[in-house]
């Protein structure tokens, strides 16, 4: 099924959702009238909690308003009911002349005592009676709604105005046309409903499907004319994704990916539990909600690499599950992936990656979310610094069990060489693409001291030789040889072993006189890997590849830890950088 | 099926564009069948025949990847150029790539590979010199021989498209083993949602003609032109 099949497919599944033809909106106060149009009272519909926050309502759909001035139907902000704003409006009064005009328009043959009294207010109101107490200066801005003084319906939830709405509709409909996604004929949606609360994209809004320049028009037609989508399936899509979106339990942030999922299945406790299981795969704060319980205990078990059949045979079976990655580019939004298959898949596929990037000794927190581990791609390591696009491959690799984007190994391998930086999630990173993509056998998970690979053993001895260095000098020397000598060290060898085995000499000499024992120590390490060494095959290369660097990382890695691991065995005797 | 003819085709990357998705461009699963005709056209085509496909099969993994691109946002208008072929100067014809630049994302296909079935049928403007053997006889020709007016592409230009000719009676190419899996109908047959059928150039308007796109162990089916199937 396509993308917005599905969508309108969750929207259609959810009693919950909207009717066609009405929105969620937040309103915050109700005109009350009387049958002859003039104002019983003002009821402040908001929250009493401090914000005060306004009530959502279900109304007529919003009309999208970009530069133009266009009334909603029996609602509005005030600046068009009324003709009141709290700033200064330049067009505020032609704004509520237009929602008048419209109104009186379409109410002008209305029977239904509430229409009629509408129709009464708004020929009688002037913006100069707007004054407290009847009118209190907090509506300025607000949306507002009305209502009879006689009843407590909402002018809007009338069955007169309800019908009065669909024939509305109507008058607008252009040509039916096959609908794409249900394949129906049906008036076709020329601007399709905003998308709202994409992470980085416009607060009013981004349109998933648009066509805002000529370029990306075809054959003359004009906006939603290039792809015909209907008017009902347009609304579907949209309200579906807008509250996955708005919804904690159906959205995470993926580096730019906005990221929303929602699993199908027949029992909706079941697709409740695979959703909280998604969410807590890739995002921590999901998952402390879910720590204790029964669906902990699943992750738990997951995590573990137990086959999900084998203990929640429900959740393998028949749970179709979809995530959807969106992305802001210009004024428009962009798929970054989309994948759909059932969730036994997909927690097989989440198990892979975890087992991918099983690194000794590994993260000091725990099983670090996806998150963190973009965030060490980051200049600065800021989340915004994220390279666009790796976020969202990657993902799609992880969840579709593909190799990786070759692009995670370079952007890693810069990343050490600028900030000379090698933790755990970055060697993790290194290992995990060694393992997809190159299928290589030589990636350990912990210390492997009989690894004859050049690029492991090179990064083993390169840790050793600043380990000597600290041993000789401290912890407080202002550039080490990692600082000064990684990139080098890492891409081209050749260049750099010869100074760094001439500086340690100096070192060691130091060395023993210091603490004799260490010295030794260190000096039958470094000979047990140059003995792994094998003097006719070029032990010590000119240039080493991206593979070869990222394995240097990793050797490095383990033998670094291991220095400190040791330490933390016999109270350690100098302070831990 | 007499006058059928099977063509390999493969390439690195394919984008059969959703017409929803065309700004941000997302490819279809499988290539289309306008697509398919696209291809065919670029190795023989003549007025007087038509090419229709049969069924298209999937040899490889349906694999994704983003691209990102920088690309014009304007199209060269035609009255401007007009005019300025009726003034004979070039005066604000240009279309300046730095001032009007967009960045579009593609998700395109990776390492596709399908079998195109296809036949064609004699149109009214064949001649008396047309017989569908003739050109039957042309089509394979020049499809061994790997001649084609234009580089057939698979979805766009800038994705080249291969190709080889599958002699009649010979066997299909092999399909990847890993990718006979329920993603592509292996088991159960796996639903596409509504695909773009063609556009019909004929009627006003240009309206799109759309099919209910499902894959049976690795092959999908294209409806005949003018049957049920083809939702206009």
């Amino acid at each position: 099924m396509s993308m917005l099949a599905s969508l309108v497919r969750a929207h259609d599944r959810n009693e919950k959702a909207p009717p066609y033809g009405f929105s969620s909106e937040k309103i915050g106060f109700c005109v009350v009238l009387r049958t002859d149009g003039s104002v019983a009272e003002v009821v402040d519909l908001r929250d009493t909690d401090k914000k005060r926050s306004p009530r959502m309502l279900l109304v007529p759909q919003a009309v999208k308003r970009t530069a133009g001035i266009a009334p909603n139907f029996l609602w509005d902000k005030s600046a068009y009911v009324l003709g009141v704003t709290a700033g200064e409006g330049k067009r505020t009064a032609e704004e509520h002349a237009r929602f008048r005009d419209k109104h009186l328009e379409w109410l002008a043959e209305a029977t239904d005592e509430g229409l009629v009294a509408l129709r009464r207010f708004l020929e009688g109101w002037q913006a100069e009676a707007f004054v407290p107490p009847l009118w209190p200066d907090d509506l300025r801005d607000q949306n507002l709604v009305f209502r009879l003084a006689s009843e407590f319906t909402f002018l809007h939830d009338r069955p007169a105005a309800k019908a009065l709405w669909r024939q509305i509709g109507a008058e607008g409909a252009s040509e039916p046309q096959i609908c794409l996604v249900t394949g129906e004929a049906g008036p076709v949606a020329r601007l399709h409903p905003s998308i709202k609360g994409v992470w980085e994209a416009q607060s009013s809004g981004a349109s998933l499907v648009s066509f805002n320049l000529d370029a990306f028009t075809s054959y003359g037609h004009e906006q939603g004319d290039n792809a015909p989508v209907s008017e009902a399936a347009a609304f579907a899509y949209t309200t579906a994704l807008n509250g996955f979106l708005a919804d904690k339990r159906h959205r995470i942030q993926i580096g730019d990916a906005s990221t929303v999922f929602w699993a199908d299945c027949a029992d909706a406790a079941t697709a409740g539990e695979a959703e909280s299981l998604f969410a807590a795969y890739y995002d921590k704060a999901s998952e402390d909600d879910l720590a204790a319980g029964k669906i902990g205990g699943r992750l738990e078990e997951i995590r573990s690499g137990a086959q999900l059949d084998k203990f929640a045979p429900e959740l393998a079976k028949g749970v179709r599950f979809y995530v959807l990655g969106l992305a802001p580019n210009a004024a428009r939004l962009s798929v970054r992936f989309y994948w759909t298959s059932d969730f036994g898949t997909l927690t097989a596929n989440y198990q892979r990656y975890l087992s991918d990037t099983k690194l000794t000794p590994p993260p000091r927190d725990g099983w670090p979310p996806l998150w963190r581990y973009l965030v060490e791609l980051a200049v600065q390591g800021k989340r915004e610094n994220v390279p666009p696009l790796i976020a969202g491959e990657w993902m799609r690799a992880i969840l579709t069990g593909a190799p990786y984007p070759l692009t995670l190994l370079s952007t890693t391998l810069m990343r050490i060489r600028a900030d000379g930086e090698v933790n755990a999630l970055r060697a993790a990173i290194l290992k995990s693409v060694l393992i997809r993509n190159f299928k290589s056998k030589e990636a350990p998970v912990a210390l492997d001291p009989a690894n004859t690979n050049k690029g492991y053993m090179l990064g083993r001895l390169f840790a050793v030789y600043e380990e000597v260095q600290r041993g000789a000098l401290g912890g407080n020397v202002n550039a080490t040889i990692k600082d000064k000598f990684y990139g080098a060290a890492s891409a081209t060898p050749q260049k750099v072993f010869r100074t760094l085995d001439a500086g340690s000499q100096n070192h060691f000499s130091k060395l023993r006189k210091q603490s004799p024992g260490r010295a030794v120590n260190l000096e039958k390490l470094l000979t047990s890997i140059t003995d792994l060494m094998d003097p006719g095959n070029d032990p010590i290369p000119a240039s080493l590849n991206a593979a070869e660097q990222a394995l240097f990382g990793i050797g490095y890695y383990h033998q670094r830890s291991d220095f400190f691991r040791k330490h933390d065995d016999k109270t350690s005797e100098e302070p831990v950088k | 099926m007499a006058f059928g003819i099977r063509l390999h085709v493969w390439g690195q990357h394919g984008l059969f564009t959703r017409p929803e998705l065309k700004v941000e461009r997302v490819s279809y699963d499988v290539m289309t069948p306008s697509a398919a005709r696209g291809i065919l056209e670029a190795i023989h085509w003549k007025p007087a025949i038509t090419w229709v496909i049969d069924r298209i099969h999937v040899l490889e993994k349906i694999r994704f990847q983003s691209i990102r691109r920088n690309e014009v946002g304007h199209k060269a208008p035609a009255g401007t150029i007009k005019r300025a072929m009726n003034r004979g100067d070039l005066e604000g014809v240009q279309l300046l790539v730095d001032e009007d630049r967009q960045q579009r994302a593609s998700t395109v296909l990776v390492t596709p590979a399908y079998v195109i079935e296809a036949h064609f049928v004699l149109t009214a403007r064949a001649e008396p010199g047309d017989n569908e053997g003739k050109h039957l006889d042309i089509f394979n020709r020049r499809a061994a021989k790997g001649q084609c007016f234009h580089q057939p592409c698979l979805g766009t230009r800038e994705f080249a498209a291969h190709f080889a000719l599958i002699e009649p009676g010979a066997p299909l190419p092999a399909r990847n083993p890993k990718a006979q899996t329920a993603e592509l109908g292996f088991g159960a047959p796996r639903d596409l949602g509504f695909m773009l059928w063609d556009i019909d150039h004929a009627a006003p308007g240009r309206p799109s003609m759309l099919f209910r796109a499902v894959l049976q162990d690795g092959v999908m089916e294209v409806p005949q032109p003018g049957s049920a199937g083809v939702k206009r």
